[in-house]
């Protein structure tokens, strides 16, 4: 297996801007296991995710796509090397500082929504804001679900909701904090196509209307075609880099990583 | 965050009424006995009674504190067990939607205060419930006691203010106790767990786990050798603590045990693929079936134990018994009649032993609550040389060869027990005589009893003979039939003869019957609430753990029926495991007091409670096997799909 691009230290273009960038990752390494049996999930990783800009993470299962996500969030701590999240070093941050950064700075959304199921809509919303000790009014928490296109379900609970309309649920949880970046991880994956792509439009309308930030790992070509910036993974390593990408290209390339 | 705890309690509402209950049960438990306990304690006896009659009364009351005591002493150390475990479950249960808030922005502080808070919830509504069903146990209780002779007809614990707030704060206390252990632990939840598997804790054996097992294990180990050098009086106490020490211990380090069963389990039903199943379910859901063993730990633990104790100690006394009586007939008979067995033909040895109650006066004791110094004995006339002949037995300090005019001898009964040795002087008074006597001789302690004191004869006054019953043991010249000589006395004397083996087993049945009655006042309740905690754990782990997984397998192509078989058959090995691991710690209960019965008696016995435990075991796998039937059932009513894709 050989990269199609050369270029091993991708650098994703938008950091001309005079923006800092979202989340920088210096030479970060990831090892599990010991000495004799380690594995390094990431191996010397180097990349900025530009502020105000959707970038796709890609790659084959296993190629750390998703470790370097939490990396990247602070979910995970590094071997070696260092992350920067909105400028600030978050390599040897303690628990209190990530779960200050959890409230204000950054929000998640995953495959498989993690809403707590006895929670309304509403309440899930408003949630990251509670533990914050704000007070909430039902008000806000509503029209953050109406942003979403949730207006007339905010009392239902996760399991009287569509999957797509828990993925905007879990959006609007994310959002509501107005975190610097909002990290995805298949955010389409547990979703049938005419819900991904409503979820996808959603996340497109954010970065574009809002100047959202958002890392996205996924492995479905469709969804990272709606990103600006695509990283391709292979082995703990960034392989290529792909800007504006398309489907058909993308699943190129993502194929030439398989074989 | 208390409206997560309310929706939380909504959804999970079998989880948590299961940790109501618990507390309510535990609460009720501790408050009946402790109300028993207060009234028992302060009764006073009705006036216009004799000195001895109210000694007496006094004494059988102060029978009932000590049995009491320890029920009390076993409720609230039940309670904090099956509360704590019960709780600490529940916690670990919730651990992804614990992790899940820490994702979303929660600390750990936030984390442990919503725990508490809830615990501190469940406490208080558990107490309200508690302590009006304390109310009805109490009465329950105290007509148990009353049935049993322990405390007079008519007795009518009260109830007390305080009690409120003794309640209160146990059940607030046990349950933030509970939870204060696992909320640290839950605590240190990493918000990435929210993303991975069930949730559940991946090491279940955690260094403190392993620190709190083993420590217990070793106090248990300890009591035992401690109790090689007490009295059995006082080592049946130690034993009940052998048995709360080994099951806690081993109902900590269980989970290493589990999976060895699930792989027993495996290799019975290789070829079977229900079994199998099973099997992994086992040793996978090593907490959840650690949390079901726990308290059928303690339940078979504290039965078994503690019936094959009290039964084996019964078993040490018949022998001793037996081995220390020389005569061949036992003749019970009015104490003025007595006199006229010697006479009978054939008869080689008659010691005529006549037991009179009395007053023993203590000088060198403070007055105490129970009526002054003065506490009711019994003491048994006896004359010296007779006696010898009659029962194989050695003083451990004089000689009974003194026991003539004015003495008096330490009986086997409580000589330790009395603070005298010899030498000293017995203050007493028999019917309206009284005595000051020196102790002239020490007989052992033995298994059996006997009288508190021996008297030479002529020392009672006439008046109490005529109202007493004298005990006869009779030794027939070589070469008579027993049978015969029997017959002859019974012509001769009104009353009862009986060969020494009849006799014996009689005592020892007399024995065992009180202290079945002992045993059921402090088990009883006891065993109810640890079956209840068992019940409780499959119901809530189904409710809250498996469904999914159950559909999971209904959907991999299992029939519900053979869902149900599954979960049917991994309770009942985990069952087996709580039946095994007790009987463990009844081993090492039962053991300890045999070294110790052997020590004192030279007579090393085990006697096991075989109709108790086959009851016990068969109840045991029926309860669970019932109860899990009826959850997996309930829980696999709803179609398989709407269940997977839940939340």
């Amino acid at each position: 297996m050989r990269m199609m691009n050369t270029d091993l230290r991708a650098e994703p273009a938008a950091t001309a801007t005079e923006n800092l960038p979202a989340v920088e990752l210096r030479g970060v390494r990831r090892t599990y296991g010991k000495h004799g049996t380690a594995v390094n999930a990431l191996d010397g990783v180097s990349t900025r995710f530009p502020d105000a800009g959707w970038t796709a993470v890609m790659g084959p299962s296993g190629s750390g796509k998703s470790t370097l996500l939490h990396a990247a969030a602070g979910l995970e701590s590094v071997t070696s090397g260092e992350v920067l999240l909105a400028g600030t070093d978050i390599t040897a941050a303690s628990d209190e500082e990530l779960t200050s950064l959890r409230r204000d700075t950054i929000g998640f959304v995953f495959q498989n929504f993690n809403l707590i199921g006895s929670l309304t809509a509403e309440q899930n919303v408003a949630l990251p804001l509670r533990l914050g000790g704000q007070r909430v009014s039902t008000r806000d928490a509503r029209d953050v679900l109406a942003s979403v296109g949730l207006a007339d379900r905010s009392r239902h609970r996760p399991r009287e909701l569509s999957g797509g309309q828990r993925q905007r649920v879990a959006i609007a949880r994310a959002m509501i904090t107005r975190p610097a970046v909002l990290f995805a991880d298949e955010p389409t994956g547990a979703l049938d196509s005419s819900s991904a792509k409503s979820v996808l439009a959603l996340l497109r309308d954010m970065v574009d209307t809002s100047g959202q930030s958002i890392v996205m790992v996924t492995h479905d070509p469709a969804a990272a075609a709606w990103a600006d910036s695509v990283l391709f993974l292979s082995d703990g390593r960034i392989v290529d880099h792909a800007h504006s990408p398309t489907a058909p290209g993308v699943a190129e390339r993502l194929a030439a990583l398989e074989v | 965050m208390l409206r997560l705890s309310a929706s939380t309690f909504r959804e999970q509402w079998q989880l948590f009424l299961g940790s109501i209950l618990t507390v309510a049960i535990g609460v009720a438990l501790v408050q009946s006995s402790l109300l028993i306990l207060v009234t028992a304690a302060t009764l006073e006896a009705p006036a216009g009674l004799s000195t001895l009659e109210r000694a007496q009364l006094m004494d059988s009351y102060a029978l009932a504190i000590p049995v009491v005591g320890i029920t009390l002493a076993l409720a609230l150390f039940l309670t904090i067990f099956i509360v704590s475990s019960t709780f600490a479950f529940t916690v670990a249960q919730r651990r992804r939607d614990l992790a899940l808030l820490r994702l979303t922005g929660g600390n750990r502080k936030q984390l442990r205060k919503l725990l508490l808070g809830e615990a501190a919830l469940l406490g208080l509504v558990g107490t309200a419930l508690g302590v009006p069903l304390g109310l009805a146990l109490m009465r329950l209780q105290s007509q148990l006691l009353v049935m049993f002779g322990f405390l007079p007809a008519g007795f009518r614990p009260g109830w007390q203010h305080w009690i409120f707030a003794v309640s209160v704060g146990i059940g607030l206390g046990v349950a933030l106790a509970g939870v204060l252990a696992a909320s640290r632990r839950a605590g240190r939840v990493r918000p990435l767990d929210a993303l991975r598997g069930t949730g559940d804790e991946a090491r279940v054996m955690t260094a403190s786990r392993w620190f709190v097992g083993m420590v217990f294990l070793a106090v248990a180990v300890a009591l035992i050798i401690v109790a090689q050098s007490v009295d059995p009086s006082g080592a049946m106490p130690l034993m009940m603590l052998v048995t709360l020490a080994a099951a806690v211990g081993l109902s900590t380090l269980s989970p290493l045990v589990v999976p060895v069963f699930g792989r027993v389990l495996g290799l019975l039903f290789r070829k079977h693929t229900i079994g199998t199943l099973a099997a992994a379910n086992v040793r996978d859901g090593v907490r959840r079936n650690a949390a079901t063993a726990a308290p059928l730990i303690m339940l078979v633990g504290l039965l078994v134990g503690l019936l094959g104790t009290s039964f084996s100690s019964t078993a040490a006394s018949e022998q001793t018994l037996h081995r220390d009586t020389a005569a061949d007939l036992v003749v019970t008979s009015p104490a003025d009649e007595a006199h006229r067995i010697p006479g009978v033909q054939a008869v080689a040895n008659a010691s005529v032993e006549v037991d009179v109650p009395l007053v023993m006066t203590n000088v060198e004791h403070e007055e105490d609550a129970l009526g002054g110094a003065m506490e009711s004995g019994n003491a048994r006339v006896v004359d010296p040389d007779d006696y010898l002949r009659a029962h194989r037995v050695q003083p451990v300090a004089g000689s009974l060869e003194q026991l003539h005019g004015q003495a008096v001898a330490l009986g086997p009964g409580r000589s330790g027990e009395l603070g005298y040795s010899i030498g000293d002087t017995v203050h007493l008074k028999i019917g309206d005589r009284q005595l000051q006597l020196p102790i002239v001789a020490v007989l052992p302690t033995t298994p059996y009893g006997g009288p508190d004191l021996l008297l030479p004869k002529g020392i009672a006054p006439e008046s109490v003979l005529p109202s007493a019953t004298a005990q006869t043991f009779v030794s027939t010249v070589q070469g008579a039939d027993p049978a015969a000589v029997g017959d002859n006395i019974r012509t001769a004397v009104p009353g009862t003869v009986d060969s020494v083996d009849a006799w014996v087993q009689q005592q020892a049945a007399a024995e065992q019957d009180t202290q079945l009655r002992i045993f059921t006042v402090l088990l009883g309740m006891a065993s109810l609430y640890a079956l209840f905690a068992a019940i409780n754990a499959v119901v809530v782990i189904t409710a809250a753990d498996r469904r999914s997984e159950f559909a999971a397998a209904r959907l991999s192509g299992l029939t519900r029926r053979q869902v149900v078989r599954m979960a049917v058959l991994e309770s009942e090995t985990v069952t087996a495991i709580g039946i095994l691991l007790g009987g463990v710690a009844a081993t090492g209960t039962i053991l300890g007091m045999r070294g110790a019965l052997e020590r004192m008696s030279g007579v090393g016995v085990v006697e096991l409670p075989w109709l108790a435990i086959g009851a016990l075991v068969a109840g045991a796998f029926l309860v669970v096997g019932l109860t899990s039937l009826w959850t997996a059932r309930s829980a696999t009513r709803m179609s398989p799909i709407s269940l997977v894709s839940d939340e």
